[in-house]
């Protein structure tokens, strides 16, 4: 089929406002009367309060009110409700909020913050799931088994274990007997941040008339709405929540975070709307980390290279709540067998408490860190297997008929990753490789990958679409733009939709909970398929209403009726036709009559039958819409330093339908780049009194511009899904995933060296070739 | 103190804290909030300006070192509603995304291009070393400020 709309480069509608420095971020919204919030972090991560004493700080100039989360007895959380705004008792984290200062300006919240003086009885700090698990760790919560939590989730009692999940497909465990080659191993995917150039912030005014607004840089407005209003015990109709422009999320913007701890500081200043933005060091030890993923795998296959059985055990340092790890844990377990099929599946995920800054989404959400122990372990196995690992790998894949750990079936129009991988094989792999010099080594990986989202059971995203007189259409919705271009996705589906040029399209800015309609929120590479397919289905029903009025007009039946953007008409004689923009508003009639209704819809569209996992089994609809693709690398390995140098990296996804290919190549480049940043550089790294050594860009060190390979291959296979808009299936997470295996494996091709964890820095790829040259 | 400086080829004459950065006067003072703040530690970029015909980070300089000086910030690139060049090519670039380095992005593009209007690739990645971009659309915004200084 021929499209006018879908898969043309059409340039952003936001981008003008932002490169002219005009749109608004949330630290750039000004309210009158609006007062700062400092907040204090404690000096342990893990401590008894004793005391906290605030006299010197209320003193200061400029200050309207110290608050401290005394007797505060909010818990609040979407799966397991721990989180409280503001310690209580004890601190669980060096970032936690222990106290804050609102004062008149910001400099003198930060100056009266200081004067704050609290006594701790030090506890036991725990970075390190295996640690926080050992059978005589002291508990960092000590009653987690009364906290509300859904009913799907089970902590373990007594222990720092607040969620454990498992899946069993076939017979398990015991589906190993049929194996005649095992490999297994245990691999590391440390701490991360995603560090997104805006840091994240609020603002929070209770109001005098008993209402509450809230502004954030957050990609969840009806999650903090109606968190807002259950904590404070209003109606959710009483909360507003705005969204800003947001500069960067990548996950970790997702779910609530600092909002209700901003809400509980605004509360004892009620009139008075408060400020708070993260410094760029508390928004690495305060806001969200991501990854802290520990996986232990062990695969079997036949001698014919056909794999029977995955045995994964996800241990995941989720920091110090497990609402927000939660489920990314359990979405790190699920997928964890990669984009092959086993028959038989036993996977483990516990989430563990620690004495970390609580880890939240992160582009990926859990796939690229037990999939790193897969890709790894496919090379792995294939090497055993004595067969190519592309070849072991095509035995394997999920294809058509095959039924993933889930107990989902593939279906054609989930994609083809056979097709990603040859063209990967194709791009690096032609060829010989370079032959060693005196200075570098030179590898070629490989990785396949693939990714659902995490959905939960609401989560819908709506659409409100109206025809305005001049036959143009204005689109709301509540979708969050934070740079993966959702807005040009918008115009170019409805313009396909409505056979409108988008220019005559136009796509809402700022998200209003006031006016904007319900979405769950905006994550998971979720917003085309679903906010693609809720466009669509608004414009179908905005078009019946205008056949509907055209009927009355024309005297025609609806059904005899066509509609082409700028007429309805009638099929057997197009000169029988009445223009759109004359329908918009029901039709006047030459004696001043109006016939028909305004031509406006909404609609909303969810994964189609997304379940709950089953108690026992931990199976269920949990994926729906999967995206499959394959990555490569061609690096080399800087001898004298031990430098990881990535020569070409190509990606390749079967994304169904691309929209827009000058932003889905944009967001695949981008991906590849962060995930070069996780393999080679990135690590949030914590001492072991809890502290994060390196919270500032200046040590956390995400790839700059020179960290491009000078080769970049982006590739796109078109098999059209089921679900989402024209075919189009979500990109937004994909390019990152099986970046670090990739690289991992060229290394191993390079130099022989399987590397268990990331990232390799020069200093542990120098280490590791010292070592190798001293065992051989 | 009392300082004179020009922001966008406007003439201020201010009293201000002596210890007051850039940026804040900036932002907060003449309410010009399309230069950002990243980090506060001139690691990031987000916050250049052009002062001086020089690319610097916002967040570093102190209001009495802008005494009698010219700054340009992201609200000057911009005639009315004609778009600077460079602005139209980031734009025909896809060179934005979240848009938060955008406007350092710019400036440190346009201090180069003020001072050296053909700059080969290897100079614009000089010139944009220091300003990070989380999205990594870097090889979109080099190929932008190429394309506007080919233009």
């Amino acid at each position: 089929m021929e499209y006018k709309y879908i898969g043309k480069p059409l340039p952003r509608p936001d981008a003008i406002s932002k490169a002219t420095g005009k749109a608004i971020y949330l630290d750039d919204i000004r309210i009158p009367g609006m007062l700062y919030a400092a907040i204090l972090s404690p000096e342990y991560a893990h401590a008894k309060i004793i005391n906290i004493d605030t006299s010197s700080a209320e003193k200061m100039p400029g200050v309207v009110k110290v608050v401290t989360g005394k007797d505060c007895c909010i818990r609040y959380g979407d799966n397991i409700a721990d989180q409280t705004p503001m310690a209580v008792d004890k601190v669980r984290y060096a970032g936690e909020p222990v106290a804050a200062v609102v004062a008149e300006t910001l400099e003198q919240a930060n100056a009266a913050v200081e004067k704050i003086k609290v006594e701790y009885e030090p506890l036991l700090v725990y970075t390190d799931a295996r640690e926080a698990m050992k059978e005589d760790a002291v508990l960092i919560h000590e009653h987690q088994e009364e906290y509300k939590r859904l009913p799907t989730l089970k902590c373990i009692p007594d222990t720092n274990v607040a969620n454990y999940y498992r899946l069993i497909k076939g017979k398990g465990e015991e589906g190993f007997e049929e194996a005649d080659v095992v490999v297994e191993g245990e691999f590391n995917y440390p701490i991360g941040s995603a560090a997104a150039m805006e840091p994240h912030g609020s603002i929070v005014w209770f109001k005098e008339d008993q209402s509450i607004e809230c502004w954030s840089s957050s990609v969840c407005p009806f999650i903090i709405r109606q968190e807002l209003a259950h904590t404070f015990d209003m109606p959710v109709s009483e909360v507003r929540v705005h969204i800003p422009e947001i500069g960067g999320s990548f996950g970790y913007k997702s779910d609530i975070t600092v909002e209700i701890t901003i809400a509980w500081i605004a509360s004892f200043v009620p009139g008075r709307p408060v400020k708070w933005v993260a410094t760029r060091r508390e928004d690495f030890t305060s806001t969200l980390s991501g990854h802290g993923i520990r996986t232990f795998m062990k695969l079997g296959a036949k001698k014919n290279g056909k794999l029977v059985a995955i045995k994964s055990k996800i241990l995941h340092s989720g920091g110090a709540f497990a609402e927000t790890p939660v489920n990314v844990t359990i979405t790190a377990t699920h997928n964890s067998g990669g984009p092959y099929e086993y028959e038989h599946c036993f996977m483990e995920g516990y989430t563990v408490y620690t004495n970390t800054t609580p880890v939240g989404a992160f582009r990926g959400y859990g796939h690229p860190e037990s999939q790193f122990a897969t890709e790894r372990l496919m090379d792995m196995l294939a090497r055993k297997l004595d067969m190519d690992p592309f070849k072991f790998r095509e035995v394997n894949y999920l294809r058509e008929g095959s039924i993933v750990a889930s107990g989902e079936k593939m279906w054609k129009t989930n994609g083809d990753v056979q097709a990603a991988a040859k063209k990967i094989q194709e791009a690096i792999f032609d060829g010989d490789k370079p032959e060693e010099d005196e200075d570098y080594y030179y590898g070629r990986g490989f990785a396949a990958l693939s990714k659902a989202p995490k959905g939960a059971t609401f989560s819908t995203k709506g659409c409100y679409m109206k025809m305005n007189i001049d036959g143009s259409v204005s689109i709301n919705m509540g979708g969050a733009e934070q740079g993966q271009g959702l807005r040009t996705v918008v115009k170019q589906v409805a313009a396909e939709a409505l056979q409108i040029p988008p220019e005559k399209i136009h796509c809402y800015t700022e998200i209003d909970t006031q006016f904007s309609p319900y979405e769950w929120q905006t994550i998971g590479s979720m917003f085309t398929v679903q906010g693609g397919r809720a466009v669509i289905r608004a414009a179908n029903k905005l078009i019946a209403i205008l056949k509907k009025t055209a009927s009355q007009v024309l005297k025609a039946d609806e059904d005899m009726l066509d509609y082409n953007g700028e007429y309805v008409y009638l099929r057997n004689d197009p000169s029988i036709k009445v223009a759109v923009k004359d329908l918009a508003r029901g039709y006047i009639t030459s004696d001043g009559i109006t016939i028909g209704e305004i031509a406006q819809a909404s609609a909303d569209a969810r994964l189609p039958r997304y379940s709950n996992p089953d108690p026992e089994t931990g199976q269920g609809t949990l994926g729906v819409e999967y995206t499959f693709g394959a990555q490569g690398a061609q690096i080399r390995v800087e001898k004298k330093t031990g430098k990881v140098i990535v020569d070409h990296f190509a990606s390749s996804f079967d994304i169904g339908r691309v929209i827009n290919p000058l932003q889905a190549r944009g967001t695949v480049l981008g991906g590849v780049l962060m995930g070069i940043g996780a393999a080679l550089h990135e690590e949030l790294i914590y001492d072991e009194q809890g502290h994060q050594k390196n919270p500032h860009y200046g040590r956390y060190r995400i790839p700059k511009m020179r960290d491009i390979p000078p080769k970049s291959t982006v590739d796109f296979i078109e098999n059209p899904g089921a679900v989402g808009p024209y075919g189009a299936r979500g990109i937004g997470e994909h390019p990152f995933l099986a970046v670090v295996p990739a690289i991992l494996n060229a290394i191993y091709d390079a130099t022989g060296i399987d590397f268990y964890e990331i990232p390799i820095t020069p200093e542990k790829m120098k280490q590791a070739l010292a070592d190798r040259k001293e065992n051989a | 103190m009392l300082i004179e400086f020009k922001v966008n080829a406007k003439q201020y004459k201010m009293d201000v804290c002596p210890t007051m950065r850039l940026l804040d006067l900036l932002r907060e003072e003449l309410r010009l909030t399309g230069t950002k703040e990243g980090c506060g530690e001139g690691e990031c970029g987000s916050c250049t300006v052009i002062m001086e015909g020089k690319a610097v980070n916002s967040c570093l300089v102190l209001a009495p070192q802008i005494c009698g000086k010219e700054i340009i910030t992201v609200e000057g690139l911009a005639d009315d509603r004609e778009l600077d060049l460079l602005q139209q090519k980031f734009m025909e670039h896809s060179a934005v995304e979240c848009g938060f380095c955008t406007p350092g992005m710019l400036m440190s593009a346009k201090a180069l291009l003020m001072k050296n209007p053909h700059p080969t690739d290897e100079e614009i990645r000089t010139a944009i070393a220091g300003n990070l971009c989380r999205c990594a659309g870097y090889s979109k915004i080099v190929a932008a400020i190429k394309d506007a200084a080919d233009a």
